[in-house]
């Protein structure tokens, strides 16, 4: 092992936290726990930032000269990761007042072990460190979707499982073929692959990005291995659910990039049937995702196809390969996670307080839940893409990049599925709103709907988040320079 | 910051006297709500009266904000601007002095306050906005506050009213927000200053025109034109009153700014954009003035008109594009959008009052409201006369120009174009009539009809409407009557000032000065209002109309189904759209699912295992059933019970098969055989008995004696 230690604070930190949580004798009161959980993201968040800041190298292990596993935190990983840390922060001060009762303990357990799974799958540095922490993460999420142990929670278990695995092993043959073809696993901006490479074995290669990208596509929700999130979603309890739509399903994408743009090159795949096919599959689940979802009841499942149509938003940016629609695909990365977490957070809250988990159910909701409500609104708007809510950025720029494509077809198909989308996306988000604010007088009998008690810890989370989501939309500057470093490193 | 500061201030203004309602609540949080928003309105008045003082003298302005957005935004104020801001202050202001008595008891009133100031906010934005993202930025602030204004009563017919206004803007704004990436895509740049020269430069003349009508649906949808007016109707009597003045006065305007960009700056120059705009113009305005004619409810009118009027103005703005004298669509198309802002704020603040005396806006229970009431007399014709035309009144200006600019559109083109756009000359007189006339019926059912048995009206009391709307309402009405007796020294300086941000931001040089009581212009207006009068009197009372004791009673003639929105729209969009979209997605979201891997892909995979694993044994078993098959017994066959035998044979098969797949019944029964022909040989025993028995004979014969009788009798 020889590197920066200091790589292995956020790594380990929260492990050692969680399994910490797991002695029945430490922390009995619930209340303290919680904020010892909450603590623990906390300074997870700071180390995040300090760890992969530095640009420091960690090797834990090496097998022989291509073969190791490597930390190599580059600009990257800390816009996932820091998202992700920043999202767990959240979501677990949610939690607090969100679960009453049940095996607690497992949750803190599995939910702090995660986010250091999910860190260390940010900050690897090849191939190999990233797939092992990417299987550990499926792992360590399954405790969180069945935690409530019911017939659904445990099929939905399995379902996460499958799919997560059988795309993993996609993926997995697409990297024998890199390795056989001598091709560097380690991440270097740019890629690998040089023409030479391609003459011999461009085929292959190919098929091996493709591979790569149908397989981590599932993490990511991409048709055709999308299928675990409807399932996984509705079960999971709301604050799991929010991570697993909002940074889980980032993790898919962070992988595909790493293969697109940090392996292959995307010089390699531009132009090849491998971007085609990938530009064709995300257009496809764009569309299929907010079609479906504005057909589907079930609050928690709408959402959760939702997410599917979002997420392809970023994998369409990166299938796209050029500047301006990449800056979409990583401003919409962050956005998409803000407003879902928030989604989420406050389809959680709803049923929580009042048990409602069906959206024709939620007639008057915004009555009884005025504040819940109103930020519900605010990220609605943001992930129709209203302006100034940040969402309209990440939209303009990936309607921009598809244009500048020059890709036949997709360079004005593209644009319009984008919108074709946003309507869908306004037609299943607003009419909630709109009905849980005015749910209307009929004529004769007046409803009096009571309010409910809506916990300041509940509503802390839900609050900073829609205003990110509106602040970044007005002042988007100094993540655009961020994110233009990171672009400027890859074209 | 760079520029005017005080232009951001005046958008911002209301944005930031909207933040006290916030915290306002208890009993008095109406009343205090209603003070704070007066006070913002006020100011915002005031505020842009002072800077459109100082553009007049000093110039236009410009401010700019870097880096919200990421774009930046900016601002300019030149003449138009001015103009406008101005104008729409000032009907904020009037409406906002209007509201807490119109409100009175009514619930939401912080709501309604809020989302007022809200609104005055990114109206001001848009008419502000100095480029595309700005613009669409503010109206898309502006199409979400206002949708609180349709909802705001809560009944049913807002709440639809309010899903379709949502809706339109929704889709209006995502196909606009298409046109402009377009329109990005091939100049580069949204700056309105720049955009005329930038798409003049634009090779991809087809795509450009294409990013235009995305555009012109976005804006259109806004402006109420024609099909996607569904909303105005509906949205207007349904919203508060001062809202809809606002509505119709205002917002339908800041959807016509965008066409004013689309007509004098993208497509400038594109006749073909020009004759779709003129025709849809004129469908819009004929549809509207039908509709008009046919309502009989107070503010349906009023809604139907502003369609009417739209269609006006979006005339001129398509003559803009057609003519080389383009003064007169110019000035025509601003005056018109001028005049019917402040005419359309005078009209709905009237109905406001109706409606705030007595709950109704029904005609045959407002009848003969305004007798004895001066004031809202003199207001009522002020503005009914400008609206209709009459000469010395403002609308006949605006509308005078506008027909001369199809006059004269007409003189440029030949053949089919011609004849075209003399019909577009003669719908125009006609509609034109057709405000005539409705203004004709409104003002019978106000002032001439009397009063329904039912119901006891304000008489005479003095304060059916408080003084300060009194004096506020004065002051348009008063214009109307300047405006169109001074044309020259009032209307045509106000239009030279807007001038350049119709025609891409260059000044018209050399334009000639319009005769307007010359005997040319004059016999337009007399032939509107004389086809106006006609109908009103001949179709309107004869066919609309019935006499009942003790007044008229004025029919619903407009069947139900005779509503794009019910019959085309809301099924489209609600029901087949989602279906056709729904079916595929559904499909592909199912192909790769749970069942998927469950089910279809093991017994995909299950079916050629089978087939392996069975291979060598289902040799042995064919060769079991075929070579080296038992033989069976042949069984006797009779030669007269061969039927038996065959029908027998394969009921025993069916037998075996159906024991075999239901797995029941191990043992045999009787062969089907011996059932068969055991029961072969009873019937015909007894079919030999029978035959030979006595009685067979004597029913034979009576058979024979019956059919004799029967034909007999038919014989």
């Amino acid at each position: 092992m020889n590197g920066n230690l200091i790589l292995l604070v956020p790594v380990f930190l929260p492990v050692i936290a969680g399994l910490l949580l797991a002695f029945p004798k430490i922390f009995p009161d619930r209340k303290t726990r919680w904020w010892f959980v909450s603590a623990v993201c906390a300074a997870e968040l700071i180390m995040v930032f300090c760890a992969a800041g530095g640009g420091y190298e960690l090797t834990l292990a090496r097998f022989n000269d291509r073969l190791a596993f490597v930390f190599r935190p580059d600009k990257l990983s800390m816009l996932f990761g820091g998202l992700a840390a920043f999202m767990w922060l959240w979501a677990s001060i949610f939690s607090e007042k969100y679960f009453h009762g049940g095996d607690e303990r497992v949750y803190q357990c599995f939910f702090l072990a995660s986010i250091g799974v999910i860190v260390a799958l940010c900050f690897s540095g090849n191939l190999v460190t990233m797939y092992m922490f990417y299987e550990l993460m499926t792992l360590f999420m399954l405790p969180l979707v069945v935690w409530e142990r019911t017939k659904e929670a445990i099929h939905a278990g399995y379902s996460f499982f499958f799919y997560s695995i059988a795309g993993a092993f996609l993926g997995l043959s697409g990297f024998f073929i890199f390795y056989s073809c001598g091709i560097s696993l380690e991440f270097v901006a740019g890629g690998h692959i040089t023409a030479e490479m391609a003459r011999d074995n461009g085929g292959l290669l190919l098929l091996a990005c493709l591979l790569g990208i149908v397989g981590f596509g599932s993490k990511a929700g991409m048709f055709p291995l999308h299928g675990w999130l409807p399932v996984a979603h509705p079960v999971a309890p709301a604050p799991a659910s929010a991570l697993l739509s909002g940074n889980v399903t980032k993790m898919g994408v962070l992988f595909i990039m790493r293969i697109i743009y940090y392996i292959a090159g995307v010089d390699f795949v531009r132009g090849t049937y491998v971007q085609y096919t990938f530009i064709v599959l995300t257009l496809l689940t764009i569309l299929m995702g907010s079609v479906i979802a504005s057909r589907e009841q079930l609050l928690k499942r709408r959402l959760a196809y939702s997410t599917v149509s979002q997420v392809s938003y970023v994998l369409f940016g990166l299938a796209l390969m050029n500047p301006a629609a990449m800056l979409g695909a990583l401003f919409h990365v962050v956005f998409h996670s803000v407003a879902k977490n928030t989604l989420f957070l406050s389809a959680g809250a709803i049923i929580h307080q009042t048990g409602i988990t069906r959206a024709d159910g939620l007639k008057g909701i915004g009555k009884r839940m005025p504040k819940t409500i109103a930020m519900f609104t605010v990220v609605s708007l943001t992930l129709v893409g209203i302006p100034p809510t940040s969402a309209f950025l990440s939209k303009w720029y990936l309607a921009e990049g598809a244009l500048v494509s020059g890709i036949p077809a997709v360079s004005y198909l593209g644009p319009a599925i984008l919108l074709i989308s946003a309507i869908f996306t306004a037609a299943y988000l607003l009419p909630i709103s709109v009905s849980g604010f005015l749910p209307g007088i009929n004529e004769g009998e007046q409803v009096i709907y009571h309010r409910e008690k809506e916990y300041k810890s509940m509503l802390l989370p839900m609050a900073v988040l829609s205003v990110a989501a509106v602040y970044f939309g007005i002042f988007p500057n100094g993540l655009m320079h961020f994110v233009d470093a990171i672009i400027q490193s890859v074209f | 910051m760079t520029g005017n500061i005080w232009l951001a201030v005046l958008w911002l203004l209301p944005f930031i006297g909207a933040l006290p309602l916030l915290f306002f609540s208890g009993k008095k949080a109406g009343y205090a709500c209603g003070r704070m928003a007066v006070f913002t309105a006020a100011a915002e008045f005031l505020l842009s009266l002072i800077l459109a003082v100082n553009t007049f003298f000093n110039g236009g302005s410009t401010c700019a904000i870097s880096g919200v957005m990421g774009f930046g935004l900016t601002f300019s104020m030149e003449g138009f601007n001015a103009v406008y801001l101005v104008i729409l202050s000032f009907m904020w202001m009037t409406a906002v002095f209007f509201s807490p008595e119109y409100m009175r008891g009514h619930e939401n009133l912080r709501r309604y306050y809020l989302f007022t100031l809200l609104t005055l906010g990114a109206t001001a934005g848009v008419f502000l906005s100095a480029d595309l993202i700005t613009l669409f930025l503010f109206f898309e602030i502006m199409s979400f506050t206002s949708y609180v204004w349709v909802a705001q009563e809560e009944t049913r017919g807002a709440l639809r009213a309010a899903g379709t206004y949502l809706s339109v803007a929704v889709l209006g704004g995502m196909v606009m927000l298409m046109g402009m990436f377009l329109l990005y895509h091939l100049t580069g740049t949204l700056s309105i200053a720049e955009l005329r020269a930038a798409c003049a430069a634009v090779k991809e003349r087809g795509v450009l025109f294409a990013a235009g009508l995305m555009m012109l649906v976005g804006f259109g949808a806004k402006a109420g034109m024609f099909p996607l007016h569904i909303w105005l109707p509906k949205a207007h009597p349904v919203a508060p009153a001062p809202a809809s003045a606002l509505l119709s006065g205002v917002l339908t305007k800041a959807g016509i700014l965008g066409i004013i960009l689309l007509c004098g700056s993208v497509l400038f120059g594109e006749e073909r954009f020009g004759f779709l705009v003129l025709v849809l113009g004129v469908i819009t305005m004929f549809l509207g003035a039908v509709l008009g004619v046919f309502s009989v409810d107070l503010k349906r009118t009023f809604a139907c008109s502003s369609v009417s009027q739209v269609g006006f103005i979006l005339t001129g703005l398509g003559a803009l594009n057609l003519l080389p004298e383009k003064m007169l669509a110019i000035d025509g198309a601003f005056l018109h959008m001028v005049n019917h802002s402040l005419i359309k704020l005078v009209l709905f603040l009237l109905a406001g009052i109706v409606y705030k005396n007595l709950h109704s806006l029904d005609f045959n229970e407002i009848r003969g409201f305004g007798k004895g009431k001066p004031f809202f007399f003199a207001a009522y014709v002020s503005a009914a006369l400008a609206i209709g035309g009459m000469p010395l009144f403002s609308g006949y200006i605006s509308k005078t120009l506008l027909h001369e600019a199809i006059v004269e559109s007409a003189h440029m083109y030949g053949g089919g174009t011609h004849t075209l756009l003399v019909a577009a000359e003669w719908i125009f007189l006609v509609s034109g009539g057709m405000t005539v006339a409705y203004m004709l019926k409104v003002f019978f059912v106000l002032f001439v009809d009397s009063p329904a048995a039912k119901h006891t009206h304000v008489r005479e009391s003095e304060n059916y409407v408080s003084n300060p709307v009194k004096c506020l309402l004065a002051v348009p009405a008063v214009l109307f009557a300047v405006f169109g007796m001074l044309p020259g020294i009032t209307m045509q300086k106000i239009a030279g000032w807007a001038e350049p941000f119709f025609n891409g931001g260059a000044f018209l040089e050399g334009k000639d000065a319009v005769h307007y009581f010359s005997l040319g212009n004059l016999k337009g207006a007399l032939i509107s209002i004389v086809i106006g009068v006609f109908l009103y009197f001949v179709f309107v009372r004869r066919f609309l109309c019935e006499k009942e004791e003790g007044g008229m009673y004025y029919k619903n003639c407009i069947p139900v189904w005779l509503d794009l929105e019910d019959g085309i729209y809301r099924p489209l969009c609600c029901y087949l759209l989602p279906l056709l979209f729904e079916v595929p997605c559904r499909l592909a979201d199912g192909l790769v699912s749970e069942k998927f891997f469950a089910r279809i892909l093991p017994f995909m995979l299950a079916v050629p295992c089978r087939i392996l694993d069975k291979f060598v044994g289902g040799m042995v078993y064919v060769v079991n059933r075929t070579v080296f098959r038992q033989v069976r017994e042949k069984e006797h066959v009779v030669m007269g019970d061969r039927l038996a035998y065959y029908a027998g044979s394969a009921a025993d098969c069916i037998s075996r098969i159906y024991r075999r797949v239901s797995k029941k019944g191990e043992k045999e029964g009787r062969s089907y055989v011996e059932r068969f022909r055991d029961g072969e040989e009873k019937l015909s025993r007894t079919v030999r008995l029978v035959t030979r028995s006595v009685s067979y004979g004597l029913l034979l014969s009576c058979i024979g004696l019956l059919m004799t009788m029967l034909y007999l009798l038919m014989e």
